[in-house]
């Protein structure tokens, strides 16, 4: 038993392994985290569909109704109308949800507008609406 | 003889394996990056595809107890509405419904909850897949 603990021959390649196996543990585990992060970006930018179920237009407002009918949830980011970045009401849909998005807009009567609505992940929907006469 | 040698030195030398092991598993992880990305893709295609193969048509609407719209599906897939519009000047109502119709099916759907405005007024339908449909009336 004296004998061994005071053999030290043989440790520093004991060492060296472990530490070489620790490395190599933690920069799979850094790849595979890496993997799992692009891998959800991508599936997540390419997961969203949104559609414009109805514009309205209302005194001083243009109000929007939005379904989600893609596969992750989508959070409304900017909308522009005719180009212009527009002040609206927060709005987040689930999947296969829908909701009322109103944007503050002084809108003339019988005149197109090119209304576009774009989402955190940078997907966008843009169509030409008439407003009433 | 010669090839027992090359075999006992090829054993014995060990030279290069890390390098296999990084490439082997470099690989493993670009394969999993591009068949994840690839089947995501193509599941998301086929969203798009049966999206386009959607028809779904309002050929009638009627003022009865309540009104009866009749909607005809012209396309090759099943669709399922899952909302419908009652749009004049005035009012932009919406409405929750579910309806099937089947590939090349005519259905007539009667709401009693539902009266027409007077005058002109658009009837709209929305697909669960993002289609919709348009019906001017008055």
């Amino acid at each position: 038993m004296r004998k061994l603990s005071r053999n030290r021959r043989g440790i520093t390649p004991v060492l060296s392994s472990l530490l070489l196996t620790v490395i190599a543990v933690a920069g799979m585990s850094i790849a595979i985290t890496a993997t799992y992060v692009i891998t959800d970006e991508l599936h997540d930018n390419m997961g969203e569909r949104l559609i414009v179920e109805d514009v309205w237009f209302t005194t001083g407002q243009i109000s929007l109704y939005l379904r989600n009918v893609g596969k992750v949830s989508i959070k409304v980011a900017a909308v522009y109308v005719n180009r212009t970045d527009q002040t609206f009401t927060s709005l987040e849909l689930e999947q296969d949800k829908h909701g009322w998005l109103t944007v503050t807009y002084g809108w003339s009567a019988d005149s197109a507008y090119e209304i576009k609505v774009v989402t955190r992940r940078g997907t966008n929907v843009v169509d030409y609406y008439m407003s009433p006469s | 003889m010669l090839w027992t040698i090359t075999c006992r030195r090829l054993k014995r030398d060990r030279r290069g394996i890390s390098n296999i092991i990084v490439i082997a598993l470099s690989l493993v992880i670009i394969l999993a990056i591009v068949s994840n990305i690839v089947l995501w893709n193509y599941e998301m295609n086929q969203v798009d595809w049966e999206k386009m193969r959607e028809n779904v048509i309002i050929t009638n609407v009627e003022r009865v107890t309540g009104s009866q719209f009749t909607f005809e599906n012209d396309g090759g897939l099943t669709v399922h509405l899952v909302s419908l519009w009652i749009i004049n000047s005035t009012d932009h109502q919406r409405y929750d419904i579910s309806v099937f119709i089947n590939s090349a099916e005519t259905k007539n759907y009667l709401r009693d909850d539902i009266s027409l405005p007077t005058g002109s007024y658009t009837v709209k339908v929305i697909t669960e897949r993002g289609n919709t449909a348009v019906y001017s009336g008055s």
